[in-house]
């Protein structure tokens, strides 16, 4: 969400961008391909699909209303095989109804589908450079949930029970739209040390289910089946 | 005292309350000394008399066949004596020129009979009068001598003294003089030692019905049974009268002689009950000296039952006092209410009284005169004046109590219609977060959809980027309702915290620099009525004034404050400032701006926005110098209002 000023060209890295509009489709590769990344495009699940075979890419950009299914599939399917790949979710509102649900499969923030070029581009690189991009509307609505209400309040569900008091303070000042810089003094941190939390929050979202753990202990090699 | 509370360690609770204890004992045993000293002063007064030339003390005293000169007052040591009574013969002197008043003799006390002879004739015999048959009532005598009996000079009077028990015979001097002397004596202590006794018998008789209505109603305090019926037994034996010889009523007699034991018993049951003792079995030997004598008087002699009364019923009233005594003071130390108080004091005054009492029957009073009964009123008092303390006391509580119930009546209610608010509130909060929700997926799958569509047609064709811009606008103004309709519990920095992502987003591609402040740690204080309108107008309204920078002013900076300020009247407001660089602009003294029409429009837009959510809006504007460029200045209401009547 902070851009960086514009920095090298980046070489090499690969993107994978699923999106079901053609002209929106378009103008995200454009940005990006102009922007030096290697674009593979995919409009559908199955195209998104063949296009994870050939290889992980760096980052995956996804859209969640598919043809046929839905991002949220390819999310965790992507975060099991390629642990070590960004993914992001293309939104065309930037709301917490699909943007929590892909946080919670192993995304990391969103991108407007009508950003500017300029801001596609910077996206994707504070992505790649290990940045993780938390709107304040998301901070906002993981923190809410952290708050003791009498019921959870609608929309997707979220577990932020192992969030620490200080990731809280963290999102608390994202939420009330402060930078890191604010906040790192505020809470008496170091700057650098904010990107880290908020990946760390992202982390900590992520739902683990019992068969996740066993796909991913086998792809580690612990366990031979 | 003070040498005890010298070592005394104060954080020592139970040394500081024995201490107050002491304290409080000592205060109490004074008091009771007082009294006792005022008693003895009062009883040593002694009533007033006739003159003393009347009086007549010198008498020849004839008993048992002897002869011999004695001075009035003479104590008999003889307990029973009736057939052969002692026989004091006397002289006086009626001068000649008293011949035309008329002469009486006057006794104000004896016991326990009397029948005076004047030169030979009977003029008195007290035996009929029943109330100077009872001992206990010192009731004093007088009788007109017939003028046909009296002669001038000496005269002969002689008195038979009448004893039956159960104390000794006494009797005080005597006055034979002129009637109108002696009968404002004799007036006085009829009014004290018979009219007041009545007096005090009928009060009794109230409280006794009184106090019988109170333990009918009120059965768990069997308290005031027992004392109901001591003041029953008390009028009995008030009003019922002693009868001479064996008639056939004599047999109630037994009534009259046991009830000064058994009423003792019942006042000192009583006492115990008051003071929180529960009735035990053992209790009955309070009410054996009283059973006994009633007994006694049913199957023995009359003056073995009189005998006995000495022996049985006295003791009983002095130990009943006693205990009453101890008893009273203890509950007055531990519960320090005021019956106990009033009890104890009374308690002290009869005790006083039948201590000079018993003196009097052992002879080691100058005089017979007995108090213990007619202090029994004091006791009266005291059980009245506390009765009435504790009636007005309840009625206090059932006030107190009333006025409380009523308070924790409203006071629920309040809660109730609180936590109806909230439910209310919250209910409200979640039919505004579904329908949301519900929006935001028709939105998504919709509009939203179809406008990214637009922006990402426009960029492709040439000359459409105003199309796009639009589309872009749209989707902004689609993002501002939805993040306005979320449930920020009332903490305007949230919905700020998107705004300001937002405007960074618009701002990036003009290179515009946003800079943004929060004067105040805290930032904007929390307004639990903000409603979702009153963001959005808010929202709006910091849009309207970036977008003027933006495309108006050619700024290259703007800076957002966001502060806290203490306003003059105590209250806490928000204040948000937008500030550019810009070029500014002349503001016409209407407080629209002078220049563009929709610049303007612009303006008026927003002090209209700020005026439905209650707040105050501040432009400047200035085209040269350092302060060039344009403030708005946002100062929120200490309250939102709840409708946007404002709207202007």
């Amino acid at each position: 969400m902070n851009p960086l000023s514009d920095g090298p060209k980046a070489e090499a890295i690969t993107v994978v961008l699923v999106e079901d509009d053609a002209p929106t489709l378009w103008r995200l590769q454009d940005a990006l391909a102009k922007a030096g990344y290697q674009v593979r495009a995919a409009g559908t699940l199955t195209e998104a699909r063949a296009c994870l075979a050939q290889g992980a890419p760096k980052v995956l950009l996804t859209d969640l209303q598919l043809p046929d299914g839905h991002g949220v599939d390819l999310i965790r399917e992507t975060r099991q095989r390629f642990p070590e790949t960004e993914i992001m979710v293309i939104s065309i509102l930037g709301d917490e109804e699909s943007v929590i649900s892909a946080i919670t499969v192993g995304a990391t923030g969103y991108l407007l589908k009508d950003a500017f070029p300029t801001d596609i581009a910077a996206t994707v690189r504070d992505l790649v450079a290990g940045h993780s991009p938390i709107s304040a509307s998301i901070a906002r609505f993981i923190v809410r949930r952290t708050q003791n209400t009498p019921e959870p309040p609608p929309g997707p569900a979220l577990n932020t029970a192992k969030l620490t008091p200080r990731e809280i303070d963290i999102l608390w000042g994202i939420a009330k739209g402060f930078s890191y810089a604010e906040i790192a003094s505020h809470l008496g941190l170091s700057r650098q040390t904010v990107p880290g939390h908020i990946k760390s929050i992202y982390r900590k979202l992520e739902v683990h289910t019992r068969g996740e753990a066993v796909f991913e202990a086998v792809q580690q090699g612990l366990i031979k089946l | 005292m003070n040498d005890h509370g010298d070592d005394a360690q104060p954080d020592l609770p139970g040394r500081e309350r024995r201490r107050l204890q002491t304290s409080r004992l000592v205060q109490y045993l004074l008091l009771q000394a007082l009294i006792v000293a005022a008693c003895i002063f009062a009883l040593r007064q002694s009533l007033p008399e006739p003159p003393g030339e009347y009086q007549v003390t010198a008498f020849r005293l004839s008993e048992s066949g002897a002869e011999r000169a004695v001075t009035l007052p003479y104590f008999s040591s003889l307990r029973h004596a009736m057939n052969d009574p002692p026989r004091f013969a006397g002289q006086f002197i009626r001068p000649a020129s008293e011949a035309a008043r008329a002469w009486s003799v006057f006794l104000p006390r004896f016991t326990n009979g009397v029948e005076v002879t004047v030169n030979g004739v009977v003029i008195l015999d007290s035996r009929r009068d029943p109330a100077a048959n009872r001992p206990d009532r010192n009731t004093a005598q007088i009788a007109v001598i017939p003028a046909s009996v009296l002669h001038d000079g000496a005269n002969d009077v002689s008195i038979k003294l009448f004893i039956w028990g159960p104390i000794t015979g006494f009797l005080d001097r005597i006055w034979v003089g002129p009637d109108e002397l002696l009968r404002p004596s004799y007036n006085l202590r009829t009014l004290i030692f018979v009219t007041l006794p009545v007096v005090f018998s009928s009060w009794q008789a109230i409280l006794a019905v009184i106090l019988g209505i109170m333990w009918v109603m009120r059965r768990h305090e069997p308290a005031y049974g027992v004392l109901a019926a001591a003041m029953a037994v008390g009028v009995g034996q008030a009003f019922l009268q002693t009868p001479m010889g064996e008639t056939p009523f004599s047999r109630l007699n037994v009534i009259l002689i046991s009830s000064a034991p058994i009423e003792s018993g019942l006042v000192l049951t009583f006492a115990l009950l008051f003071s929180g003792w529960k009735w035990q079995r053992y209790g009955w030997i309070i009410f054996i000296p009283g059973v006994l004598l009633a007994l006694a008087g049913l199957f023995g002699s009359q003056a073995m039952v009189r005998a006995l009364f000495l022996y049985l019923a006295v003791p009983m009233v002095g130990l009943s006092l006693l205990i009453i005594a101890v008893v009273t003071a203890r509950s007055m130390l531990k519960r320090r209410n005021v019956a106990s108080l009033l009890l104890g004091c009374a308690v002290t005054i009869m005790l006083t009284c039948w201590v000079v009492d018993l003196l009097s029957v052992f002879q080691m009073m100058p005089n017979r005169i007995f108090t213990a009964r007619l202090s029994y009123s004091a006791m009266l008092v005291a059980i009245g004046a506390g009765l009435t303390w504790r009636f007005a006391r309840a009625l206090n509580e059932v006030d107190g109590f009333a006025s409380r119930l009523v308070t924790q009546v409203r006071e629920a209610e309040e809660k109730l219609k609180a936590s109806f608010a909230r439910e209310e509130e919250r209910a409200r909060a979640a039919a505004l977060a579904r329908e949301r929700t519900r929006l935001m997926r028709d939105l998504h799958d919709g509009l939203g959809g179809q406008l990214v569509s637009i922006v990402a047609l426009s960029e492709r064709g040439n000359g459409s980027a105003p199309i796009g811009d639009a589309a872009r606008a749209a989707l902004k103004d689609l993002r501002l309702v939805i993040d306005s309709m979320d449930d920020i519990g009332g903490d305007l920095m949230l919905a700020l915290g998107s705004w300001r992502e937002r405007a960074m987003a618009q701002l990036r591609p003009h290179d515009i620099a946003l800079d943004w402040r929060a004067v105040t740690p805290q930032g904007l204080p929390v307004h639990p009525e903000l409603r979702p309108w009153h963001v959005i107008q808010i929202v709006r309204l910091l849009d309207e004034a970036v977008t003027n920078a933006v495309k108006h002013a050619n700024a290259r900076r703007i800076t957002v404050r966001i502060e806290t300020l203490a306003g003059a009247d105590g209250l806490d407001r928000g204040c948000i400032t937008v500030e550019d660089d810009g070029t500014g602009f002349e503001i016409a003294p209407d407080g629209a701006a002078a220049g563009a029409i929709k610049a303007a429009r612009g303006l008026r837009n927003m002090r209209s926005r700020a005026a439905r959510c209650g707040a105050e809006l501040e432009l400047s504007s200035c085209a040269q110098g350092t302060d060039q460029g344009t403030r708005v200045r946002l100062t929120l209401p200490h309250r939102f209002p709840d409708s946007d009547g404002a709207a202007g």
